[in-house]
């Protein structure tokens, strides 16, 4: 399993890469603001279409969570940009007795209230036109192993409509409880919001 | 209304500078095989979801289509950029008496076998998401008016990101008959089926 690194030059000048490039490539990220509890740490579950899931969140987490950013990378995405290391990246690698290792560090990290977990329970990257999310069964081991995190379910779509520069739209929902039986009640309280995400982003006309 | 100027030199590089921009500002650009009924003109109906979608339909119009670029632009749009009549816009404007004309027209480009003409049957910018296609009314009109062999396309274009920091698009494109034979109903009813069938092979898509 791969850690976060700490190096306060390198997280700045990756966090500065990362500022450039959403700059550079989207218009705008809107998001809603859900009550937040700040004696609690934040497990952030969302969909997973691509590289720029982590990337938004990051931003929304630096404008509006305001927390510790670590987030949940496979292994061999944490080999290949190492540098996502030193913005709180650590490593799973599925399939392998190493899991347990990145769940136990999850759940720890959850511990902590100044922390905020990003995690993609899908496992892997998805076309984002499926109307059906999967997920996979580790999130359910760290949700069951912490206790003081608040679970805040996050959507995302990215929409051109007229702009040359398109725009993220991230769609977030605090839950009241973490209180899940198994993976599949998990699974269905995100397909609800998912869904109904979904739904309020097709009524966007212009 | 304003009436299309299309020119040959423009178009050609137009065309070129169209696919070297848009292989520069995405990914990956892939048309899914379709091949346009021979000796018939080609109505194109794109979902509106992207400025971008005119360039989809100039792009298919040199790849895969293989006919004379036309394509109908809203009239304030076509004001701000006048030159893309060179090419084959021409305007329309909603709810207006004009609109009339401009939907003769584009009756008039369909009945020559070797031009295309792209419309966005939804009349307005939708997400990219949506699940159901409305098709306004003047496409009707514009079926009916057509005199000689015309395919009705429609190309549902999807946008991924997956690995890359830059989009992807994805083009389908699927045949909803020859003008005239198919009732407007059915046709509606056939678009959206394409629409589904095209979000279902999306997911499936690799990359």
């Amino acid at each position: 399993m791969i850690y976060p690194r700490k190096n306060i030059v390198m997280k700045t000048c990756v966090q500065l890469y990362l500022r450039r490039i959403t700059a550079r490539y989207l218009s705008h990220i809107n998001f809603n603001e859900p009550l937040l509890d700040q004696s609690k740490s934040i497990l952030l579950i969302s969909n997973h279409f691509s590289v720029w899931d982590a990337i938004v969140l990051y931003h929304i987490n630096r404008v509006f969570f305001k927390k510790n950013f670590h987030v949940m990378i496979l292994e061999t995405t944490a080999l290949k940009e190492p540098a996502l290391t030193y913005v709180g990246a650590f490593s799973v690698n599925k399939g392998s007795r190493d899991v347990a290792e990145s769940i136990n560090f999850s759940a720890k990290l959850l511990d902590d209230p100044d922390n905020l977990v990003l995690i993609f329970p899908q496992g892997k990257l998805y076309s984002n036109m499926i109307a059906e999310v999967v997920f996979e069964r580790g999130v359910m081991s760290i949700i069951n192993k912490s206790s003081n995190f608040q679970l805040i379910f996050a959507a995302t779509f990215i929409e051109n409509f007229d702009n040359l520069k398109p725009e993220a739209n991230v769609h977030l929902q605090a839950q009241t409880g973490t209180d899940f039986k198994n993976i599949e009640t998990l699974q269905q309280a995100y397909q609800l919001h998912y869904t109904q995400s979904r739904q309020q982003q097709i009524q966007i006309t212009k | 209304m304003k009436p299309a100027r299309r020119n040959k030199f423009a178009s050609f590089w137009f065309y070129r500078y169209v696919r070297w921009w848009m292989h520069r500002r995405f990914n990956v650009v892939k048309v899914m095989p379709f091949t346009p009924k021979p000796g018939h003109s080609v109505f194109v109906l794109i979902n509106h979801f992207s400025w971008w979608d005119g360039f989809f339909g100039n792009y298919m119009a040199g790849t895969n289509l293989n006919r004379k670029f036309h394509i109908m632009m809203q009239h304030d749009h076509f004001e701000k950029h006048f030159y893309f009549k060179y090419i084959g816009a021409f305007s329309l404007q909603k709810s207006t008496r004009d609109m009339v004309e401009s939907l003769a027209y584009t009756a008039k480009i369909l009945s020559d076998p070797g031009n295309m003409a792209v419309v966005f049957p939804q009349g307005e910018l939708c997400s990219n998401h949506i699940t159901h296609i409305h098709l306004e009314k003047g496409i009707e009109r514009i079926i009916k008016q057509i005199k000689g062999p015309c395919q009705i396309v429609y190309c549902c274009a999807l946008i991924e990101y997956f690995e890359s920091l830059k989009p992807s698009v994805y083009i389908h494109s699927y045949d909803c008959g020859v003008a005239g034979e198919v009732p407007f109903d059915e046709l509606a009813k056939n678009i959206n089926a394409f629409h589904q069938q095209a979000l279902k092979d999306q997911v499936n898509v690799e990359h």
